[in-house]
């Protein structure tokens, strides 16, 4: 899940990585680095996790190479709604969640997309993954706008944590990170483990 | 019974006259529902005229548009060592991916020195066992002595054999100490009974297993055995995404059973971690 607040955005998942009821490893990251800004989230099958961070490193640095400069939030996600809808007639299997800071303003940004494409651009939360249901109740209720990034980084680490305690295929550690404007945090929760 | 008509013990329809008239009922049709609202547990209302067993094939095959689903996935284990038997179960009901609860009771406590325990459907395993405590009960005053670990587990097993292919979804250990001393069966849905020295029910039953098998014998002592048993169901929990909550540690002795504890599983991550630090 993502969110928005004072300056910054927070972006954090869980760590599983699971085969139906069995899980294999407790260390899957699923967030992935795009720029020094920008980070995208991309929860679903495995395989396609990763086909699809490689891919659009690639078109990212090629973009970056011709362009040469940083490229914007609303762009990139335009990017990958590109990436995904490509394959629209066997598409993978990811929904990602996009969190960044404009190369310029450092204006937040957060935007999510289904697994084709379809862009949804939001001025509070985006969520994805297989207890979306329980993250929306979460979010809904914890969040408010204009949080400073500390309380930013409690309130999502809350909203994520109980909402995959209510999920018996999501959980086993979790990451977030905090982008804001001069620096970025990256911190482990201490979960439950079952 | 021959017992029954020597103490002189009415039979259903002299009993239901007699309440009729106490209740002043008339009308047949309202007998019925006396009829019902004393023996109504013994009756399954079922539709009429509808073949149960070919009806309750929809409800519970696989690729039914209807199939009925129930609270599935668990890890329960027991096994029986020099000072008694040990039961510990985790507390997790789960309904497809949805964590319904983390704090269901899955050891049913069927009398101060029998134990049973839920794997399955909760309301099957929860209901059959309360009807075996019945019949232990039934038992005990007509022959002025506890039931056996032995015949209480071919009671349950026979009762829900009558039910077999009708959907059940039940995998129970009985566990008890009788004259014959520690005893464990297990006893499932489908009309199987087992005894054996260590069992573990339920989808996180493998990973119970692998712990249970590398740290037993049945030499072991009182607090090693609750250690073992804590830590195979914590793995299970680690493990099986449809195991978790808490572990419940029931020790039945030859004075029937204690519950030991009750730990958070989260608590026991940290503590083995911890140890797994040190040790190095």
């Amino acid at each position: 899940m993502a969110m928005k607040g004072k300056d910054c955005v927070a972006i954090a998942a869980d760590r599983r990585f699971g085969v139906q009821a069995q899980t294999v490893s407790m260390d899957f990251d699923k967030i992935f680095e795009m720029g020094p800004h920008l980070y995208i989230g991309l929860p679903g099958l495995a395989t396609d996790v990763q086909t699809v961070s490689q891919r659009l490193n690639f078109r990212l640095k090629m973009y970056e190479l011709r362009e040469n400069r940083k490229i914007k939030p609303k762009t990139f996600m335009s990017m990958v709604s590109n990436l995904l809808y490509e394959r629209r007639f066997g598409p993978y299997f990811v929904e990602p969640v996009i969190a960044g800071l404009d190369p310029k303003t450092f204006q937040p940004f957060i935007a999510s997309m289904d697994l084709i494409g379809c862009p949804m651009i939001t001025d509070d939360f985006v969520v994805s993954g297989t207890c979306s249901e329980q993250m929306y109740g979460m979010c809904e209720s914890l969040w408010e706008p204009n949080l400073e990034p500390e309380d930013l980084f409690e309130t999502i680490s809350q909203a994520l944590m109980n909402a995959f305690d209510r999920d018996a295929v999501s959980g086993w550690g979790a990451v977030v990170y905090i982008i804001e404007k001069d620096k970025v945090t990256k911190r482990l929760l201490k979960t439950r483990m079952d | 019974m021959a017992l029954g008509s020597i103490c002189g013990l009415q039979t259903m329809t002299k009993l239901n006259s007699s309440l009729r008239e106490n209740c002043n009922l008339l009308n047949s049709q309202d007998s019925a529902f006396v009829n019902e609202a004393i023996y109504g547990s013994e009756n399954f209302v079922t539709p009429r005229d509808i073949d149960i067993l070919s009806n309750q094939k929809n409800l519970t095959d696989k690729d039914s548009n209807v199939k009925i689903h129930f609270d599935h996935g668990t890890t329960t284990l027991a096994f029986k060592f020099k000072h008694g038997v040990i039961v510990a179960v985790d507390s997790r009901a789960t309904a497809g991916p949805y964590i319904a609860s983390q704090t269901v009771k899955k050891v049913i406590e069927i009398n101060p020195y029998l134990l049973g325990t839920m794997a399955g459907g909760a309301a099957d395993c929860s209901f059959w066992e309360r009807h075996l405590a019945k019949e232990c009960r039934l038992h005990e005053l007509r022959n002025k002595e506890r039931i056996s670990v032995a015949a209480a587990s071919k009671l349950l097993a026979n009762t829900v054999y009558n039910y077999k292919g009708m959907g059940l979804s039940m995998g129970t250990m009985i566990v008890g100490w009788d004259k014959k001393g520690p005893g464990l069966y297990y006893v499932d849905s489908d009309g199987e009974r087992m005894k054996n020295n260590m069992f573990s029910v339920g989808s996180g039953s493998t990973y119970a297993y692998g712990v249970l098998d590398s740290g037993y014998k049945w030499n072991l002592s009182v607090e090693e055995a609750y250690d073992l048993g804590k830590r195979a169901i914590y793995h299970a929990t680690h493990r099986d995404a449809y195991s978790g909550g808490v572990v419940n540690l029931y020790h039945m002795k030859e004075s029937g059973w204690i519950k030991v504890s009750q730990t958070d599983v989260k608590e026991l991550h940290y503590q083995y971690q911890e140890e797994k630090s040190r040790r190095r």
